[in-house]
């Protein structure tokens, strides 16, 4: 049981608020200079290159991470495993938090972002899948909010309103799903359009089917992986209850996960079989796409299929990481290092410092907002007056 | 040098009419979709362009776009490899050909106005579209800044206004759609002086270019690149080198853009109105199988709370029989021993006592 | 506790900073074309595994010439490589052995022999070649064959003939079915293509085998025997500049193999059974005069000695691969004679023309000449009773012109003129400068034999005429619909004058420069 005078009398000048400080006061500067230079002298964006870090981790890797939101509340809400209900809240914060985040990079990348919501009242571009994506993650961010908010509620006191929200769990959870399919799937169906520029190894016409499966098993990693950090620093506000179940958690999600990446592998495979690619593998970007296939789907697979059949909690962490990065390297791979593969070394896209300073800055600011809300709303324990209430 | 403005208001009015007429360009359909029958387009042809860099200077001149840094008339530019970008909506680049008689061939780019543009069905407002008149045009007014009209771009066309901080446009060639409208050539077509650029109807422009490959077959290679590319373009190229050595994409394929992703926009109805069906019913069987379940332990409960009772309630009326039969007996052992102790009148209360201990096992 | 706690949040941050740089450094780099591919004549690709169904590894890439030095230097010679029929007493063509006999047997063969000696190389402390696989069996090649088959002309010829003294058996032979053998049969002698074929077929040497095996044979018996002799390298055959150094003798007698100087070119085949009344005139050919245009007599006799008609009748024949005597004829006499349309002289005008045009039918008769007036024909072979040398010389061509003072000599050219001034054209200089061009040219003597003919070069789609009439009669505002192959008026001078130009390789105006041709406007209006 956590209460305020736990964070209260800590000092404020911890290594890790240094550094927080200087990203953040960094990416002020840097957001500074975006907003009245533009992108050109911030990013090394191009004509050749029109997306760059910004879409390719804070959008893409940052949607695929946030998908524990969907799968934690779809496992305990619709398919009633209950034994999983303590990491629900903390995966809807995360996901809610990363969506959130999301937009906002989104606000440094485009053009001119308060016509963000042009697509939905100004002039609706239904042909395209960017239109799909947006729609989704306005709409999601939306579900996310309400499922989040009862914690906040809970916090603030407002009874009435969260026992309504409480109630509508059930077709929120139904919504969150949906949604996520759509945009998780449509996110790699944003890359359809190109086969011209995107590596045939990674063009695929199940992209987006790939991207939703691989989304579960980021969600399903990123619970783990998030429940393994969360834990170690934050165990003074868990209760016992969360304590107690999070090793479950953490088996149950890891054989899921080791499971979801067998098939995730399979249609892999498929994909490469489907389109007669397997010359490209003798290539050198065939060699990188096997290191991806082999050392960040088959190895985590096998680890969590270890880890469950053992029951090793410290294998199903470092498992839950590995794949975490093995998403964030697939999804830099189709956004950026496999993108335009047919140009000339010195046509290609690198990150300025600029761009990678404002990514540091939206997660720095994750992980604080996430600090400030796990410290003070009743995430990682239930709150006194509600203890039956589910 | 310009068209006669009334052949133009001619075209337009055909065009308009056949709008009218109902035919649009939809973009994600599997109808296949022809263009429009009206749609302008130009032909370049990369036998007569002498790389004189004209169109790249009317260009600039007709589209207001800044001076060059670089004159116009300085022509080893050329040899860089350039592409469009916000300030030049056209360019010409030289390639060296060696088995070429005459060096070097030019070949001009520009947006190549498809006729099922990747950017139109790519952009989430509708900034681009295609006009009936075959012109991929852009609307400023709309443009949110995201540039997925260049990520889908296969040609590589649209650029961007990476320098403006808060008003970045795309852009690119119009097709001088405004000039056209006012019955003018394109400011390319009418500055070149070869006429290795042919400003005309699509269909028209075809046969040209059939004729100029049957004329010279030997010159030419025995392919318009655009009559299919990515399902056709309105601006067509005849060439007599290779088209894939002139910067020029052999590998595009037929297929026009939308299609790419129109079975990924095809699952969107069916997802949204599967899934929650699919899911309620999960959740409605495993919340009835809950159900059954609370059921079941309530049912085994109540079965076992009933074998209970009544096995006490069989004991009790055991118990309460043989309470009688010994309280009868008692009574007569009580009567007899009354009788028999009448005279002695004593022990009165013996057996109720008894009874008490039974009736409580 | 919260020092350690907060270390490790910086520890994670700085992970997936890095991660970030990490995924966006790790570029592969693009395939770039290697300009760095050496062209070289002696590039022989070793596919003798080819044969034996589909290869496990790619084909090998061997410098010749590098060999034969390396060879040299260390004291070693064709023997080495070559082994020799001791029948023949010639050397195999084919590395170490006399015949592709199996694919173990083959393959063990190159890599016995190649990589034992690489290794004795290195272990003497010497550059050497690979010794493991992928150095030989490399998927990308370092070099382009730039080798160019070597003609014997009759120049070349000549020279061997003087060398031999008249050993024409030293080459030619035939194979005598009864005997079994090659043998020499005088007056039967010609080129070695018509015996062996380009690619293997039947027991016959391929033509490649059995040129080498002929020249570098006898070149080398006599380098050994110290006597001058031609060369061994690849390089100095099949390269296009030695070749060019090739000693050409001024003057070649014309080689007699019994062909006839005048000839009447039938226009039906051998066995044609209907002659009709309605065939063409026959040709008469200048047989002597074509061989001196033509290197070798298999320029036209591809296959035999023979005349055309043995082969190629009417319809066709198996012999004749099906091609009738008419397209025979024409692909090769009209073939070559356009080919000649492409030189400097011809281009400006006619590489305006259609490639698909049909041919006047008035030139019909320039070939197939109607015999001289009066003249009675035999109704068996239609042949004229006059020679084919009479009625040849009763034909002098002549290159028909105006007269220089009929044509203007100054042409302005203004009603375009906007953002130049007027251009004078220099007419009277560019047409003595095509007439010029063309003056000594008997092909073109015969076809232009109209004075306007050559004006039309310019003045095309009208008729020859002193007075054509002006461009802008036809050529006016460009893309009209009406007339949508039409160039407008600005565009029919600018590709008329730059193409021709290109065509006749003038550099000076270049196309670009403006004012070569154009005056800059003095005053603007």
């Amino acid at each position: 049981m956590a209460n305020e005078a736990n964070t209260s009398g800590k000092p404020l000048l911890t290594p890790f608020n240094i550094v927080a400080g200087i990203i953040l006061i960094l990416g002020a500067v840097v957001t500074v200079i975006r907003f009245t230079q533009g992108l050109g002298p911030v990013t090394n964006l191009s004509n050749y290159n029109p997306w760059g870090l910004w879409i390719g981790f804070d959008l893409l890797v940052g949607v695929a991470l946030a998908a524990g939101g969907f799968v934690t509340s779809a496992a305990c809400y619709i398919f009633g495993m209950k034994k999983f209900h303590c990491a629900v809240r903390p995966a809807i914060l995360t996901g809610f938090l990363g969506y959130a985040l999301v937009v906002l990079a989104l606000n440094y990348d485009v053009g001119r972002p308060w016509r963000l919501p042009y697509p939905f009242i100004v002039s609706r571009g239904t042909t395209s899948m960017l239109f799909e994506v947006g729609a989704c993650v306005a709409l999601y961010l939306t579900v996310l909010f309400l499922e989040f908010s009862p914690a906040a509620l809970e916090w603030l006191g407002l009874k009435t309103l969260r026992n309504l929200i409480h109630k509508l769990t059930l077709v929120l959870t139904i919504f969150g799903v949906v949604l996520s399919t759509l945009h998780q799937s449509s996110l790699g169906a944003l890359f359809l359009i190109a086969p011209s520029k995107l590596h045939p190894l990674w063009y695929s016409a199940y992209l987006p089917i790939y991207f939703f499966i691989s989304a579960i098993i980021a969600g399903l990693s990123m619970v783990i992986f998030e429940g393994a950090i969360v834990h170690h620093y934050f165990d003074d506000r868990m209760d016992k209850t969360h304590i107690a179940e999070k090793d479950s958690v953490a088996l149950g999600f890891g054989k899921a996960a080791s499971w979801v990446l067998a098939g995730y592998f399979i249609i892999k495979v498929i994909g490469i079989a489907v389109d007669n690619n397997w010359h490209y593998l003798a290539t050198g970007y065939g060699i990188w796409y096997l290191v991806e296939l082999l050392g960040f789907v088959a190895l985590p697979c096998f680890l969590y299929a270890i880890g469950t059949r053992e029951k090793n909690l410290t294998l199903m962490k470092w498992a839950a990481g590995w794949t975490v990065l093995g998403i964030v390297l697939n999804r830099l791979n189709v956004s950026l290092i496999a993108f335009n593969w047919h140009l000339p070394a010195d046509e290609r896209y690198i990150p300025s410092w600029m761009e990678v300073s404002i990514t540091l800055f939206v997660i720095t600011i994750g992980i604080l907002v996430f600090r400030f809300i796990v410290t003070r709303m009743p995430i990682l324990y239930k709150h006194p007056d509600y203890i039956e209430s589910h | 040098m310009s068209i006669t403005r009334r052949k133009f208001l001619g075209w337009m009015g055909a065009a308009s009419a056949a709008a009218v007429a109902g035919k649009t360009a939809k973009a994600a359909t599997n109808k296949e979709f022809p263009g429009y029958p009206q749609g302008l387009g130009v032909l370049f042809d990369v036998t007569r362009c002498i790389g004189c860099r004209r169109c790249e200077e009317a260009c600039n001149e007709v589209n207001e776009l800044p001076p060059p840094e670089i004159p116009f008339k300085e022509l080893s530019v050329m040899d860089n490899k350039r592409r469009t970008d916000a300030d030049h909506f056209t360019v010409v680049n030289s390639y060296n050909i060696p088995e070429r008689k005459i060096g070097s061939v030019f070949r001009k780019i520009q947006c190549n106005h498809c006729l099922e543009p990747a950017c139109a069905s790519a952009c989430f407002v509708k900034a681009l579209k295609k006009t009936e008149t075959g012109a991929v045009v852009y609307d400023a007014s709309v443009c949110v800044g995201c540039r997925y009209c260049m990520i889908a771009c296969p040609f590589e066309i649209p650029a961007y206004e990476y320098d403006e901080p808060l008003t970045p446009r795309i852009r690119k060639c119009t097709m001088c759609a405004p000039r056209v409208a006012d019955g003018l050539l394109p400011g390319c077509v009418a500055s070149c002086p070869t006429e290795a650029l042919t400003f005309g109807k699509r269909d028209g422009l075809l046969k040209i270019a059939r004729k100029r490959i049957q004329k010279h077959p030997d010159r030419y290679i025995d392919h318009i690149y655009g009559e299919r590319e990515m399902g056709g373009t309105s601006w067509l190229y005849i060439s007599d080198v290779p088209f894939s050595k002139i910067g020029l994409r052999e590998d595009l394929g037929t297929k026009p853009a939308p299609e790419f992703t129109a079975g990924a926009l095809g699952a969107v109805p069916m997802v949204v109105g599967l899934w929650p069906v699919l899911l309620t019913g999960i959740y409605a069987i495993n919340k009835r199988k809950e159900k059954i379940a609370a059921g079941e332990q309530a049912d085994a409960v109540a079965a076992a709370v009933e074998k209970a009772n009544e096995t006490a309630a069989n004991n009790l009326a055991a118990a309460m029989e043989t309470a009688e039969k010994e309280k009868t007996s008692a009574v007569e052992k009580a009567v007899k021993k009354a009788l028999e102790e009448a005279a002695k009148r004593e022990e009165p209360t013996e057996a109720s006592e008894k009874d008490d201990t039974r009736e409580d096992a | 506790m919260q020092k350690n706690t907060c270390t490790r949040q910086f520890v994670l941050l700085a992970v997936i900073a890095g991660m970030a740089f990490f995924a966006a450094e790790t570029r592969a780099s693009t395939v770039v074309a290697d300009s760095n591919v050496a062209e070289r004549s002696d590039v022989i690709n070793i596919d003798a595994m080819t044969i034996f169904g589909p290869i496990e590894r790619p084909t090998v890439e061997f410098l010749h010439d590098k060999h034969t030095q390396a060879a040299k230097k260390m004291g070693k010679d064709c023997l080495t490589c070559h082994p020799r029929d001791e029948d023949s007493g010639q050397l195999s063509i084919r590395y170490m052995r006399f015949g592709d006999m199996d694919k173990k047997t083959v393959m063990d063969t190159y890599h016995a022999g190649c990589i034992t000696c690489h290794n004795e190389q290195l272990s003497a402390g010497e550059t050497s070649g690979p010794v493991v696989c992928a150095g030989c069996h490399g998927k990308t090649k370092k070099t382009i064959s730039n080798r160019q088959t070597v003609v014997m002309d009759n120049s070349l010829h000549l020279r061997h003939i003087r060398k031999t003294k008249g050993g024409c058996r030293i080459c030619h032979h035939v194979y005598d079915i009864e005997a079994k053998k090659l043998v020499y049969k005088r007056r039967e002698e010609s080129a070695c293509r018509y015996c062996h074929p380009d690619l293997p077929e039947d027991d016959r040497m391929t033509i490649r085998e059995a040129s080498h095996t002929a020249c570098i044979g006898c070149h080398r018996r006599l380098t050994v025997q110290n006597k001058s002799s031609g060369p061994m390298e690849c390089i100095a055959c099949h390269d296009a500049e030695h070749q060019a150094n090739i000693e050409k003798l001024p003057r070649v007698p014309r080689l007699r193999a019994g062909q006839p100087d005048f000839v009447f070119i039938k226009t039906e085949g051998e066995g044609d059974t209907e002659v009709k009344a309605a065939r063409m005139n026959p040709v008469p050919f200048d047989h002597k005069a074509h061989e001196t245009y033509n290197d070798t007599c298999h320029v036209c006799h591809h296959a035999t000695l023979t005349g055309c008609g043995e082969c190629h009748s009417t319809p066709g024949k198996r012999e004749g691969s099906g091609i009738s005597l008419e397209q025979a004829m024409h692909r090769n006499c009209i073939g070559c004679h356009e080919q000649r349309q492409l030189e400097s002289a011809c281009a400006g005008c006619h590489g305006f023309m259609s490639q698909s045009r049909q041919m006047p039918q008035t030139y019909c008769s320039t070939c197939h000449m109607a015999p001289p007036v009066g003249e009675v024909r035999t109704d068996a072979d239609r042949m004229p009773v006059a020679s084919a040398a009479e009625m040849l010389a009763a034909r002098t061509p002549t290159l028909a012109t105006y007269d220089m003072a009929d044509v203007p000599e100054k042409v302005t050219i203004e009603s375009l003129s906007e953002t130049y001034a007027p251009v004078d054209m220099p007419h009277g200089k560019i047409v003595s400068a095509l007439v010029n061009g063309i003056e000594n040219n008997k092909l073109t003597a015969y076809f232009h034999t109209e004075r306007g003919t050559l004006c039309r070069g310019c003045h095309h789609n009208s008729p020859a005429t002193k007075t054509p009439p002006r461009c802008v009669s036809c050529h006016d505002k460009p893309f009209q619909e009406k007339t949508l192959f039409r160039p407008g008026l600005m565009a029919a001078y600018h590709q008329q004058c730059m193409g021709c130009h290109d065509q006749m390789g003038i550099e000076k105006p270049a196309s670009r420069d403006c004012i070569g041709c154009h005056k800059e406007k003095r005053n603007h209006q």
